[in-house]
């Protein structure tokens, strides 16, 4: 009795423990969300949180001082003398009220009480410039004006669907192949060659960028889907290889010396046992690889470059906001539309992921 | 023995990949100076590139006395293309294309304009990686200045008409696009825009209303922010904020009090870094900014906010109402990002930040955007040849946001009169001179400039400290 209530408290803990970790990480994308509602104007003025009701000082009346007032002289609000600096901040009156400049040119003074209230405005506009495509004022040569329609995500979207899905499988084809010839084949300086895998990790992408670029350049591959698939394949590789090597390795060996017996050729093995037992984690290095070609920037800014017929989301969003960034505001719709398809992969593929933890462990 | 394989094997696979980083760290170094000196001579770069075009056919085209531009718009070079890449994107992109559609349909020329905001970075990589852009267009003269050293950059001068670039702008543009190439001064571009800093913005309703009028001396400037401060507001709207370029907008104001403190020729020194910032000339300049951005009553939000606030976002206190601030002080494209119902001339206007010092005159700070050639073919010759007219932007013009600095561009074409007033101060001014940030080597102009205003403003050093740390750069 006493053992199985300490058990259901130290679950409550561990419940609580983590609903407050999520909680932590939820609140920077909700606020962003909310941000993404809210005016350009309003973002300036005020935080995301007082759209929730909170307690604020509201105005309740406005004192009108003479307009001759020296604001660097103490100065007389209801009897008493208070400094620039305090109604500036505002201060604290004795009958408990707030006194807080309104407008100091007017020298109008702001009476208010403590009370609640919360913010309501919001609009849909940064999504509508964001999906839409901005207007363009023009002028033309002959001086007629002319509004121009900007491009919306939705190509910038398609090509870096286009980028990410071939990104994405390419490498891990490959890799899963790899992993198998590893951690089951022998052949001459497989030790080596996998600890050469191993330590491509360590090497930092950033390296391996003008060579890559001057073969491509040679190869006329520079601006291409197909260029940027090998890249990212590429530098994906290392990872996701010794990433499904740990895990092939650990399959039983028995099940494939059965296999064996009975005729199965490598290939047969590779397709009919491996792949089937794999799942779970070609799934979960499948949303890592994803992840990060989706949110790119680097590779594609050095690989495919900004044309509009090749440019991927990331480096859409981030022309969007301007040359001198004057449209920072568009940002959070942008960035909340580009999640949507990490979003989508990550909720498709995660029923393979918990299904493969569950399945090794409920077995044991 | 199975421990020793082991650790033979982590070496000799170490050893590989060690090799695979030297190799391909190398092969960089190896190549650069084999492409540096092919683009100095006009044919094997054109052979580097994918076009069919023949490469003999520029020759005759000179010596027959008709320009690459004749020919373009004679319809040779249909059916060619022009690639390009710059830093600006997005609505300037839109007025860039509207402006060469014409050029492009009667030459059939295509122009691929690339913007991309990592422009700085971008344009190294493609450069060291062999697919360098046809033009690029470079904000910052100083990044230009280091691909012009290192002889990747086609001397425009080879092919152009010296009397008629003389014609069309002043001369100050054409000594700013001579640089130091590696076999003597070339002209590494030709200046396609331009922008006026040295201005004062002010919501003009509002101040008209107040009864205050625009100075036109240093001290006049100073009564005014005094005035205001009186009334009960701050005067200036300062923002230096600006992510890791924080602090640019503070050198600019110093260039700006440099040019009205001092003749032009200190300027160029310290541009060239043989005055140092350490000099009293250059602490001088510095005091004379920090009278206005040290006084918290002359600053919307005080001393303090100035580096707290986004460049961008610190004018739009000008236009609540009442203004919460008065003087904003900043080059001709802030208007991007006033609020969009305000209208130019009326709700805003600006005037010319005042001289200091009457014998070094009327100076006007600017900054521009020069197209620098990395690729010799006709077709890329016509297209140069067609941005060094006023033609080139005019649509660009009319629909706001540019300045040429070509003098045949018409002051007709700025639709407003803001912008027009804007060219006519850079024509008439008695000094002209570019945004000296820009010139300096990054690790100066982009780097201990920007930090060491940042850190002066934020009151982490004192006066003597910053200009020493900004000092330091040099080095």
């Amino acid at each position: 009795m006493r053992r199985r209530k300490g058990r259901a408290r130290s679950k409550t803990v561990v419940n609580v423990v983590l609903a407050f970790i999520c909680l932590i990480w939820l609140i920077p994308t909700f606020g962003l969300f909310v941000s993404s509602f809210r005016p350009a104007t309003e973002i300036l003025k005020t935080g995301w949180w007082t759209v929730f009701p909170h307690k604020e000082n509201v105005t309740k009346d406005t004192i009108q001082l003479p307009k001759e007032t020296d604001l660097r002289q103490p100065i007389e609000v209801k009897g008493k003398a208070y400094s620039d600096a305090e109604l500036k901040s505002g201060v604290k009156a004795s009958d408990g009220s707030f006194l807080i400049w309104e407008n100091r040119r007017g020298r109008t003074i702001n009476v208010q009480q403590s009370g609640w209230t919360m913010n309501t405005s919001f609009t849909t506009e940064n999504y509508k410039g964001v999906l839409t495509g901005k207007q363009y004022q023009i002028t033309d040569t002959d001086g007629s004006v002319k509004t121009k329609k900007g491009s919306g995500l939705s190509r910038a979207f398609l090509n870096t669907v286009t980028v990410s899905i071939p990104a994405t499988i390419i490498p891990i084809l490959i890799a899963t192949f790899a992993a198998y010839a590893f951690a089951w084949l022998k052949f001459p300086l497989r030790k080596t060659m996998f600890v050469i895998v191993i330590m491509l990790l360590v090497v930092p992408l950033q390296v391996a960028m003008i060579p890559v670029l001057r073969d491509y350049t040679a190869l006329g591959l520079n601006g291409t889907f197909l260029g940027v698939w090998i890249a990212h394949a590429g530098f994906g590789l290392p990872l996701a290889t010794y990433f499904m090597y740990s895990y092939i390795s650990q399959l039983p060996k028995d099940l494939f010396e059965s296999a064996f017996m009975d005729g199965a050729s490598n290939f047969t093995i590779f397709t009919k046992l491996i792949l089937p037992l794999a799942v779970p984690s070609i799934a979960s290095i499948s949303i890592f690889q994803f992840l990060w070609v989706w949110n790119d920037y680097l590779v594609s800014l050095v690989f495919i470059g900004n044309q509009p017929g090749v440019q991927v989301l990331s480096m859409k969003i981030a022309d969007m906001v301007g040359t001198r960034g004057n449209d920072w505001h568009l940002l959070t719709a942008a960035a909340f539309v580009s999640m949507l398809m990490p979003l989508a992969v990550f909720f498709g593929l995660q029923k393979y992921f918990v299904r493969g933890l569950l399945g090794g462990s409920v077995k044991g | 023995m199975k421990p020793f394989k082991k650790t033979s094997t982590v070496i000799t696979a170490f050893i590989l990949v060690f090799a695979i980083v030297l190799a391909a760290c190398g092969n960089n170094n190896e190549n650069t100076p084999a492409s540096a000196s092919s683009s100095n001579e006009p044919s094997p770069s054109v052979a580097a590139s994918t076009e069919p075009s023949p490469s003999a056919s520029s020759e005759p085209a000179e010596s027959s006395g008709a320009t690459a531009l004749d020919d373009a718009l004679a319809g040779k070079y249909k059916g060619t293309k022009v690639s390009m890449f710059g830093p600006f994107t997005d609505v300037d992109q839109v007025k860039f294309e509207e402006a060469i559609k014409a050029f492009e349909d009667t030459t059939g020329i295509d122009i691929q304009y690339e913007g991309s905001k990592e422009f700085e970075a971008t344009i190294s990589i493609r450069v060291d990686g062999g697919s360098a852009p046809d033009i690029a267009d470079f904000p910052q003269p100083g990044l230009l200045n280091t691909f012009v050293k290192s002889g990747k950059v086609i001397d425009v001068a080879s092919f152009m008409d010296a009397e008629k670039l003389k014609a069309n702008y002043n001369q100050s543009w054409l000594d700013m696009a001579t640089m130091d190439g590696p076999n003597g001064k070339l002209m590494a571009g030709i200046w396609a825009r331009s922008s006026v800093k040295s201005l004062v913005w002010y919501p003009k309703k509002a101040f008209a209303e107040a009864g205050y009028t625009v100075p036109q001396t240093w001290d006049e400037l100073l009564a005014l922010t005094e005035q205001i401060a009186k009334d009960g507001d701050p005067a200036w709207a300062i923002g230096i904020e600006s992510g890791a370029a924080t602090g640019w907008a503070a050198t600019d104001w110093i260039e700006d009090i440099m040019l009205r403190t001092t003749s032009p020729e200190n300027y160029d020194k310290w541009v060239k870094g043989e005055l140092p910032f350490t000099d009293d000339i250059v602490k001088n300049a510095v005091k004379k900014m920090s009278d206005i951005w040290l006084n918290k009553d002359y600053v919307y939000g005080g001393t303090k906010s100035i580096v707290t606030t986004a460049f961008g976002d610190a004018p739009k206190v000008m236009f609540d109402n009442p203004p919460k601030a008065w003087l904003h002080r900043q080059a001709s494209f802030i208007t991007s990002f006033f609020p969009q119902n305000l209208k130019s001339g009326e709700d805003y206007d600006w005037f010319y930040l005042p001289p200091i010092d009457p014998q070094y005159g009327n100076p006007v700070l600017v900054a521009g955007d020069i197209y620098a050639m990395f690729n010799d073919r006709p077709e890329v010759r016509a297209v140069m040849e067609f941005f060094t007219t006023g033609e080139s932007i005019k649509t660009w013009i009319q629909s706001g946001g540019v300045i040429a600095p070509m003098n045949d561009a018409k002051p007709e074409w700025y639709t407003s009169d803001v912008e027009r007033r804007m060219a006519e101060l850079a024509q008439k001014a008695t000094t002209l001179r570019f945004d000296g940030s820009d010139l300096m080597p990054g690790a100066v102009g982009a780097g201990t400039f920007w930090k060491g205003m940042t850190d002066y403003v934020s009151g982490t050093v004192d006066l003597d400290g910053a200009l020493k740390e900004i000092q330091a750069g040099w080095k």
